[in-house]
């Protein structure tokens, strides 16, 4: 039986075997090179950070869909 | 009727219906040539000691295009140069424009061609001699100037160039061939791969600078929606200074840490500071350099917010009246022999610039600051210090001054200025306080009010003094997005990175517009745009290459240095697009699929009017009703029955999203243009507080 492809986990586009689509892979990736910065600055837990830069009006729209997606589905 | 008499004549051909009612005044002994129009086609007939006619073409009269009639198939590498009837839609009036050109030029026996001195000019002179005048090409004189000025006129066609210029032909023909098979190849491939995959036809282009420039577009868009601020303070300090408080900066301008921050506050509090040092620098500002295109679209967007495509059109109005030079230059040179004096004199003439002008022909001698970039062909651009004998438009005027001004500016000396920097400690904590004193004012004051200079003074200190500390301020910050590219900084960038010409940036990135590839004056990349350059990149990531680009424009420029050949870079440039044209077709289903989903979205976004303020997750867009066909505004979510959000809407006229939301209750508002009757704007929301408010006073 064939596969049905994957879609991206923050929007609808097809990403094959990886979780984000390639334009919101380099969003993720920007989500977590930043953790470092915000941990240094305020000391927070990577929830919190996922919560403050989702609620920031700075975040620009891509990495705000990938951090409304880790904010809903991570443990 | 057109011209015919026993005698024969000088026939000059112009590239546009103004430059020609100009060049024949400017040739008739009594400064008023005869008009004359023929089928709708006007020229001149200038008496003097012989009879001049001057004919202006329409622009390009010539183009090129398939030497096969193949709609829509590719790859198409046959090419040739037609009349441009024979390859537009719309171009009719082409062909009564040749045939009075051809006709005058039968009693002609003596051919110039005066169209502007660059390489599109060159091309239209050159294509119209060789093609409707019967091969004068070679046998034809070359008028070269930089005014629309009677003397200069007068001098160059008293002493034209003996020929055309081969060279700088054989470029701009060679650009126009290689710039037609990319757009031709690549665009055809774009629009058939989504006509045959989804039956519908929608235009699609890209071009051999059009991709490089959408694609830095889209890494500067990627950055920007990939983007996630990170926090950072400042710490700023009131300090009592003879009386007054001023604001000093500590020395870092950004603490990467709150903690960090919040030591450095609490070891400032309650402490007075003392000066620790106070440094003096004298700085000279030079001059600023003479306008040439790409400087002065980007002053003109700056100043007065006119796109690069408008400046060049204004600038291109006031050459044609003789009031400046040739714009289409990128040269940063005012050689001495367009009269620096004899301009000044004539500006002098009105009482705005005459105080300006007296100052600098009061000087000893005078020395523009100038560039690097030289032009070939043309100086940059200066005034003619003519005065206009029409009420310019706001527009006209305001580039006009900006022109006249920078002239004057240029001969200006260099503007002296003294910056201190007094560092203060607070408890070991270092700030610091800035001043900035005007000493000369120099070229300054030729040009404003186009440059500003705010002085800022602090009272006199010493080194060792005690200053009272009123308060240590915090500040939260975020770093902030990458800005984006206005259509001034990427014809920069265009510059730049050297792809296009001075005379085709600001038609590019217009196209990209036209497209819908791009939107709004702070240039946002669609998601067809996305789509578009994902497709080139993945499949043919040759053609966006902005090193491939520039190399390619660098042979271009060294067939007019005599260095290269045009046959060989049309064959490179083929054997680029064969393999590339080869991979679109094969793939032709996928990038078929890929494009028609972006335009089916960007069709749908165009209909958005906002976001559905019922159901929070559907868009609002303009419906009509299965039953009565009727139009409304509903929710993307009214047809599967989850959202109910309908509208009325007025069943005439035409509707478009305002794209903003109404300011009294923050509902989406659109715009409705009726025929014969004001155009106004909509809010969707029947219990919008301002409609309340109207219904309660009517």
């Amino acid at each position: 039986m064939e596969r049905k492809p994957l879609k991206c986990k923050a929007c609808h586009r097809e990403v094959g075997d990886r979780d984000f689509c390639l334009l919101h892979l380099k969003a993720y990736e920007n989500i977590v090179k930043k953790y470092a910065f915000w941990r240094k600055a305020l000391k927070i837990s990577w929830k919190e950070y996922l919560s403050e830069i989702k609620q920031n009006t700075l975040t620009r729209e891509w990495a705000k869909e990938v951090a409304n997606y880790l904010v809903n589905n991570e443990e | 009727m057109v011209y015919s008499l026993l005698r024969k004549y000088t026939l000059i051909i112009t590239e546009k219906p103004d430059a020609a009612s100009r060049i024949a005044s400017a040739l008739d002994a009594e400064g008023k040539a005869e008009k004359t129009v023929e089928n709708s086609v006007p020229y001149y007939m200038a008496k003097r000691s012989e009879d001049v006619i001057v004919v202006p073409a329409l622009g390009h009269l010539y183009t090129v295009a398939s030497a096969k009639k193949r709609k829509r198939e590719y790859p198409v590498f046959d090419l040739q140069w037609v009349p441009r009837y024979l390859a537009e839609r719309g171009a009719a009036q082409v062909r009564t424009w040749l045939k009075v050109i051809s006709k005058l030029a039968e009693n002609a026996d003596r051919f110039i061609d005066a169209c502007d001195y660059d390489v599109e000019g060159s091309i239209i002179g050159y294509s119209i001699l060789k093609y409707a005048c019967g091969g004068k090409e070679n046998t034809a004189q070359r008028m070269k100037y930089s005014t629309l000025t009677k003397e200069e006129l007068e001098k160059s066609f008293i002493a034209p160039l003996p020929h055309l210029d081969f060279a700088l032909i054989e470029a701009g023909l060679t650009r126009h061939e290689v710039d037609w098979l990319y757009g031709i190849n690549l665009s055809r491939a774009l629009t058939m791969a989504a006509k045959n995959y989804s039956g519908k036809y929608a235009t699609l282009s890209t071009g051999r600078v059009q991709g490089p420039t959408l694609k830095f577009l889209e890494t500067r868009e990627r950055s920007i929606k990939c983007f996630v601020p990170t926090p950072y303070w400042s710490i700023k300090a009131g300090v009592e200074i003879g009386g007054a408080v001023f604001e000093a900066e500590y020395e870092r301008k950004a603490i990467e840490s709150k903690a960090e921050a919040d030591a450095i506050i609490d070891s400032c509090k309650g402490k007075d500071g003392k000066t620790e040092k106070i440094e003096i620098k004298e700085f000279r500002q030079m001059p600023p350099l003479p306008f040439d295109l790409g400087s002065l679209q980007s002053e003109a967007y700056s100043l007065f917010r006119y796109a690069p495509l408008r400046t060049s059109s204004i600038a291109q109005r006031l050459y044609l009246d003789a009031l400046i030079s040739y714009p289409r230059t990128s040269s940063q040179k005012l050689p001495s022999a367009i009269g620096y004096k004899a301009i000044l004199k004539q500006l002098g003439r009105t009482s705005e610039y005459a105080r300006l002008t007296a100052e600098l022909l009061a000087k000893p001698a005078l020395k523009p600051t100038e560039g690097k970039k030289e032009d070939p062909a043309h100086p940059a651009i200066y005034p003619t210090g003519k005065l206009p004998e029409r009420v310019l438009d706001r527009a006209e005027k305001n580039i006009w001054d900006l022109v006249v001004r920078r002239f004057m500016a240029v001969f200006g000396e260099p503007t002296i200025q003294q910056r201190a920097t007094v560092t203060i400690s607070i408890n070991g904590n270092h700030f610091q306080l800035n001043e900035r004193r005007t000493l000369e004012e120099g070229w300054l004051r030729f040009y404003k009010p186009y440059v500003k200079s705010e002085d800022t003074v602090l009272p006199p200190m010493e080194e060792g003094q005690r200053v009272s500390v009123k308060r240590v301020i915090l500040e939260d910050k975020f770093t902030k997005p990458p800005s984006r590219y206005n259509p001034s900084s990427l014809l920069r960038r265009m510059e730049k990175e050297e792809i296009g010409t001075k005379a085709t940036r600001a038609g590019i990135i217009q196209t990209l517009h036209s497209r819908k590839y791009i939107r709004e004056e702070k240039i946002v990349v669609t998601d067809l745009g996305f789509e578009v350059i994902d497709v080139l990149k993945k499949y043919c990531p040759t053609v966006v290459s902005i090193e491939l680009t520039r190399k390619l424009e660098e042979r271009m420029n060294e067939i007019q240095q005599g260095k290269e050949t045009r046959e060989n870079v049309l064959r490179g440039a083929i054997e680029i697009l064969k393999p590339v044209t080869e991979k679109l077709k094969e793939k032709e289903q996928i990038i078929g699929a890929r494009l028609s989903q972006a335009i089916q979205k960007a069709k749908l976004e165009e209909r958005i009017i906002g976001a559905c303020p019922i159901c929070q997750n559907g868009k609002l867009v303009v419906l009509r009703s299965k039953k009565t066909g009727k139009r409304f505004v509903g929710c993307t979510n009214y047809f599967e029955g989850t959202c109910k959000a309908a509208f009325p809407l007025p069943q005439k006229g035409l509707v478009k999203p305002l794209g903003n939301v109404c300011k009294s209750c923050g509902w989406p508002t659109v715009r409705i243009w009726m025929k014969g009757k004001r155009t106004w704007n909509l809010c969707l929301n029947p219990k919008c507080p301002i409609k309340e408010k109207w219904s309660e006073n009517h």
